[in-house]
C-alpha cells in the first residue's frame, strides 16, 4: 500500500519537492487550476496539514478531559444503576456510523452556529477574506469531541477495572478520599491504557473525511488564533476531507499526485501515532500493571 | 429414508445455486455516477426503464458532480456518466456526450430575502466578491454580509452558471463551496443571507426564492421562450460510440414518449435529437 501511494504520489515531489508541504496562496485555486487543466501550478498544502491537526488536537484535546472525568464517575461515583445503564450507551456511541454525526453538524449544529451565535459584526470583519455560515472550526471541534469521546470512555473504564483494587483501598487506606485515590493511583497506573486509548481517538480523528467535509466550511484557510473569537467559527480543510473532495479529480494527473500526496501523508501520520503512543508507554513501563 | 431426504436436499440446494447465476446472467445492469442535477432526472428515466424491461436491466446510479462521471466513464469504471455540461478541455478524449434534455439555472436565495431580480452585472459583482454586503444590493430584503455559496470544482452545474449567467468569470475563491445541488440547497434554505445556484429541479423547490436574472423570472416557460439565458445540457456520456443496453436506454431517453413525458415534468425536452458531441 505503501509502495502503490508513494509511486502515485511521486510526480508531486519530483515537480516540487518538498516545498509542497509550505504555505503559500490558497489552496482550493491551486488545486482548482490544476483540475481545469492548468500546468505547471506550485501547491501549497500547509493550511490542509494545519487543519488536520488543528480539529484533532482540539478534540483530543476536549475528549480526554471529558473522557476521564466520565470514566471516573462511572467507576468511583455512580450508582450500580447509572452505570449499568451509561455503560451500554458509551458503547452503542461508539459504534454509530459518522455521517449520522455529519447530517446532525448541517442540519442543526451549522445553522445554530451561523444564526444564532455568529454576530453580523464577526462576519463584516473578515468580509473580504472568508465568510463565517457557521460552518468550520467550532462545529468540527464539537462533532470530532462526540465521536472520539466514547472510544476513550470506554477503553478507559474498562483499564480502571483492571487496577487491583487493593491499590485503591490501599490509598483509601492512607486518607485519601476514593475519587483522589483513583484519580493520583488508578489513572496513573493505567497511563499506557489511556495513550494508547488517545493514539485511537486521534487516528480516528484524523481520518475521519465525510463529516469533516460537511461541516468544515467548503473553503481551504488557516484559522488563526490571534483572531480572537473569531478563531473558532473561520472555516477550514483537512487533509481527509480534501481528499474525499478531489478523489473524483483523479483523472487529471496532477490532481492526483497531490491527492496520493496527502494520502501518504495520513498514513505517515498514522505511523507517527502509533511509533509516538509506543514510546511513550514504554516512559511508563515501571507503572505496568503485571499480568 | 433419511439418506433419500438428503439426497433430495442436496439436489434441491444444488439446483437453486446453479439457478442464481443463470438468473444474474439474464439481467444486464447499467452502473451509472456523475452530475448530481441530473441525478433526480436519470432516476425516474431508469426506473421508468426497468419496469418495461419487466426488471431486465437494472440500474445502479452513483452520484459525485459531473466530472466525475465523466472521468468514471473514461476509465470504464461505469456503463454510462451522467454529465451536465458538455465537454471541455482537460476531459478524456474518446467520449461521446449524448444529449437527452435541458435544463437551467437559478440564482436562489433563502425564501426570507425576496429579491426578485439581478442584473448581469450584479450577478458578476456578488459571486466575484466585488460587492459582499446586501445593503448594495436594491430589493434585497436581507441585512448584512452575503454568504456566497458555490459547488466544488467537479460540478457541471458550476460550469454553466459561470458561463451563462456569469460571463464567464470565475466565482471568488471565498465563497464556500458545497459538493452537491442538495448540500447547496440545504445550505442556502439554511441561511438568511445566502445566496447560491442551482438546477431547476432543486431551485423551484419550496424554501428556496429564485432570483430572476437580467429582468427575466427564472422559470420553464421564460426558457422554452428563449428568453432566459442560463441555460445547458444534460447528457449521456459513454467510452466511444454508446453500444448494447447502453445504446438501447440512451436512444429510449431520446426518441420515447414515454421518456419525453418524464423530462417535461420538470426539465425541458431536446427540441429535435440533436447531434452527439465527442470530447477532443
Amino acid at each position: 500500500m505503501v509502495v502503490f501511494v508513494t509511486a502515485r504520489a511521486a510526480p508531486l515531489f519530483s515537480s516540487q519537492g518538498l516545498s509542497w508541504l509550505g504555505s503559500g496562496g490558497d489552496v482550493d485555486t491551486q488545486i482548482g487550476a490544476m483540475a481545469n487543466g492548468a500546468t505547471h501550478v506550485q501547491v501549497h498544502l500547509w493550511p490542509l496539514i494545519y487543519g488536520s491537526l488543528l480539529t484533532t488536537a482540539l478534540a483530543i484535546v476536549l475528549a480526554l478531559a471529558i473522557s476521564l472525568l466520565t470514566a471516573i464517575f462511572i467507576v468511583d461515583l455512580a450508582p450500580a444503576r447509572v452505570r449499568s445503564l451509561m455503560l451500554p450507551v458509551i458503547r452503542l456511541l461508539a459504534s454509530v456510523p459518522s455521517v449520522i454525526y455529519g447530517l446532525i453538524g448541517i442540519l442543526v449544529l451549522v445553522p445554530f452556529v451561523g444564526n444564532d451565535l455568529i454576530s453580523a459584526g464577526q462576519k463584516e470583519s473578515v468580509i473580504n477574506v472568508i465568510q463565517l455560515t457557521g460552518a468550520g472550526l467550532l462545529v468540527s471541534v464539537v462533532i470530532l469531541t462526540v465521536m472520539v469521546t466514547p472510544i476513550i470512555t470506554a477503553l478507559t473504564v474498562e483499564a480502571l477495572a483492571s487496577v487491583p483494587r487493593s491499590w485503591h483501598e490501599g490509598a483509601v487506606a492512607l486518607g485519601l478520599n476514593p475519587v483522589r485515590a483513583t484519580i493520583t493511583v488508578s489513572l496513573r497506573a493505567i497511563r499506557p491504557a489511556i495513550v494508547a486509548a488517545t493514539a485511537l481517538a486521534a487516528a480516528r480523528a484524523l481520518g475521519e473525511a465525510i463529516v469533516i467535509d460537511m461541516v468544515s466550511g467548503g473553503k481551504s484557510f488557516s484559522p488563526n488564533p490571534a483572531d480572537g473569537l473569531i478563531f473558532i467559527y473561520e472555516p477550514l480543510r483537512t487533509m481527509a476531507s480534501t481528499i474525499i473532495d478531489q478523489g473524483e479529480n483523479l483523472s487529471v494527473p496532477a490532481v492526483r499526485s497531490t491527492v496520493y500526496a496527502l494520502a501518504l501523508l495520513l498514513m505517515v501520520s498514522g505511523l507517527v501515532l502509533s511509533l509516538a503512543s509506543r514510546l511513550i508507554r514504554r516512559s511508563f513501563r515501571r507503572y505496568e500493571l503485571s499480568s | 429414508m433419511r439418506r433419500r431426504r438428503h439426497l433430495t436436499a442436496a439436489l434441491v440446494v444444488i439446483a437453486a445455486l446453479t439457478a442464481v447465476p443463470v438468473a444474474i446472467a439474464a439481467t444486464t445492469t447499467i452502473s451509472m455516477s456523475g452530475a448530481t442535477s441530473s441525478f433526480p432526472l436519470i432516476e425516474l428515466l431508469a426506473s421508468k426503464y426497468s419496469k418495461l424491461k419487466n426488471n431486465s436491466v437494472r440500474f445502479k446510479i452513483a452520484q459525485g458532480g459531473a466530472s466525475v462521471g465523466i472521468a468514471d466513464a473514461a476509465a470504464g469504471r461505469v456503463s454510462i456518466g451522467n454529465s451536465s455540461r458538455a465537454p471541455q478541455t482537460g476531459d478524456p478524449s474518446g467520449l461521446y456526450f449524448y444529449p437527452i434534455a435541458k435544463y437551467f439555472v437559478c440564482i436562489v436565495t433563502n425564501s426570507s430575502n425576496t429579491l426578485s431580480n439581478l442584473t448581469a452585472p450584479q450577478a458578476q459583482q456578488i459571486f466575484t466578491g466585488k460587492v459582499r454586503n446586501w445593503s448594495q444590493v436594491p430589493g434585497a430584503t436581507a441585512t448584512g454580509s452575503i454568504d456566497v455559496y458555490s459547488r466544488t470544482s467537479v460540478a457541471g452545474v458550476l460550469t454553466t452558471f459561470q458561463n451563462t449567467l456569469l460571463g464567464n468569470s470565475k466565482v471568488g475563491s471565498f465563497a464556500t463551496q458545497e459538493p452537491s445541488e442538495g448540500l447547496m440547497q440545504n445550505a442556502v434554505k439554511k441561511d438568511a443571507s445566502g445566496i447560491g445556484f442551482l438546477s431547476d429541479y432543486f431551485a423551484l423547490a419550496k424554501g428556496l426564492n429564485a432570483v430572476g436574472y437580467a429582468g427575466t423570472g427564472c422559470s420553464v416557460a421564460n426558457v422554452v421562450s428563449g428568453t432566459y439565458p442560463g441555460v445547458s445540457d444534460f447528457y449521456e456520456v459513454t467510452k466511444g460510440p454508446a453500444s448494447g443496453q447502453n445504446q438501447a436506454f440512451i436512444y429510449w431517453i431520446q426518441s420515447s414518449a414515454t421518456a419525453k413525458k418524464i423530462i417535461e415534468s420538470n426539465w425541458i425536452p431536446l427540441g429535435k435529437i440533436q447531434p452527439v458531441v465527442k470530447s477532443h
